[in-house]
């Protein structure tokens, strides 16, 4: 573990868009953020959990969701979803060119 | 004696509230943590279902049913409810890995269903008078307490597990509780540079409080402030950092609580509850994903000045851990005790 954020790919204060699909092997996404984009608020590194699973997923981020933009409505209120970085890409640039990855 | 972190929700009188309890969490643990374990020790070929009728032909016959009609309603609810405590233990203790066959929690889901509904088990619908109702978990958890029993003595036979791993396992068990969750939160609110230390190594940071830190990935810890409440949920199965805090209360497994709590957390908190926040207050959910255990630090009570760290904890409610609840106020604390 030690400094996480040396192994990230994201930073926090980046928007990114969670994919709609399955990674191989890490199904630990909940359906209801696949697809949609919040903001990194926390970087934790690539977490060692072997009574959980095995090997290593990768690196893992808070990400914050308004509950407005995951379920519609106009609720005030937000959800923070651990996201492992193989689930992410970056969204929301304005500039088309910058984001080839 | 440990004291009891639960919440005072609902006394006696609410006996539909207690029996719908005793129906969701003997479900959850029958179809999500023994039935799938007997499914993939099968699958594998370490306890085969033809090792559990051999075991089952050795032990006694089952017993017939005891006193079920000698009791009243509120009397049989407190006999399910103790027999649905022992139930959970004993599934707790089936559920050691033996070196020889490690599995791992995330296997357990798959097999479960978790990630396709298409492995999940079935459960028995739950109408029906108070009555019925209650008879039927009254046979239903006979059943399911015989399948365990048949189970740990086909474990013990195979020699997949020892006596003694079963003792260190119920002395581990013991171990954990909400009380611990209570005293970290106590000692933060006295002592701010261990609170600095909880929020960001929190696992390691418990280890002043001679707590055992537990393994199961990091721990979160959610402080709540004037302007952000945080409360926990666990989408996916029931994530929750039960090697530190013990069991999380039986809603937590809940799908009911589990769904509404992401898409209207807010009015989920005040219908469910009767959490009421103020516009002016964030609500904000962490949906566990097992990597981080998130648990939530209230704040601390008002007039709670000069307090003991042992008088504060006894403020701090396992309901307030998942952030569905403050942390009960000193006229709170003297009611529930009296």
């Amino acid at each position: 573990m030690g400094a996480p954020e040396a192994m990230h790919r994201f930073h926090v204060g980046d928007r990114v868009r969670v994919k709609g699909t399955n990674p191989a092997g890490n199904p630990r996404t909940p359906a209801y953020v696949r697809g949609k984009s919040g903001i990194v608020t926390a970087l934790h590194g690539s977490i060692d959990n072997p009574l959980d699973h095995r090997g290593v997923y990768p690196p893992l981020c808070s990400v914050l969701f308004p509950v407005r933009e995951v379920f519609g409505g106009a609720s005030p209120d937000t959800l923070s979803v651990d996201l492992h970085e193989d689930w992410l890409a970056p969204a929301g640039t304005a500039v088309p060119s910058r984001d080839a990855c | 004696m440990a004291h009891s972190t639960q919440a005072a929700h609902g006394h006696m009188q609410d006996y539909e509230g207690h029996v719908q309890a005793v129906e969701a969490d003997l479900e959850y643990w029958r179809t999500k943590r023994l039935e799938p374990r007997v499914i993939q020790l099968h699958r594998r070929g370490v306890v085969t279902l033809y090792d559990l009728l051999r075991a089952a032909a050795h032990l006694p016959a089952p017993s017939a049913p005891t006193g079920e009609a000698t009791h009243d309603t509120e009397g049989r609810i407190r006999v399910l409810e103790d027999g649905l405590d022992e139930y959970i233990r004993g599934v707790a203790l089936a559920s050691i890995d033996s070196p020889d066959h490690p599995f791992v929690i995330e296997d357990t889901r798959k097999e479960r269903g978790d990630y396709d509904d298409f492995f999940r088990i079935a459960k028995p619908p739950h109408g029906g008078t108070l009555k019925e109702r209650i008879a039927r978990l009254e046979h239903d958890l006979r059943e399911y307490r015989r399948l365990l029993q048949v189970l740990m003595r086909a474990l013990l036979d195979k020699g997949v597990l020892t006596t003694e791993q079963l003792e260190r396992q119920r002395a581990f068990l013991s171990g954990r509780g909400a009380w611990n969750g209570a005293r970290i939160v106590a000692h933060a609110w006295v002592d701010p540079v261990f609170k600095q230390a909880l929020l960001a190594r929190g696992r390691e940071a418990v280890r002043e409080l001679n707590i055992p830190p537990g393994r199961l990935g990091k721990l979160g810890v959610a402080e709540n402030t004037a302007t952000l409440h945080n409360v926990v949920v666990c989408t996916l199965c029931s994530c929750y950092p039960h090697d530190l805090l013990g069991d999380p209360p039986w809603w937590y497994r809940d799908d009911g609580y589990k769904e509404r709590i992401v898409q209207d957390p807010r009015g989920t908190l005040a219908d469910r509850f009767n959490l009421r926040l103020p516009e002016s207050v964030e609500v904000r959910v962490h949906d566990n994903t097992s990597d981080v255990r998130w648990m939530v630090l209230p704040r601390r009570p008002a007039g709670t000045d000069g307090w003991s760290e042992e008088d504060l904890a006894r403020l701090v409610t396992i309901d307030s851990l998942v952030g569905t609840a403050q942390a009960l106020t000193p006229a709170a604390l003297a009611q529930n005790e009296c």
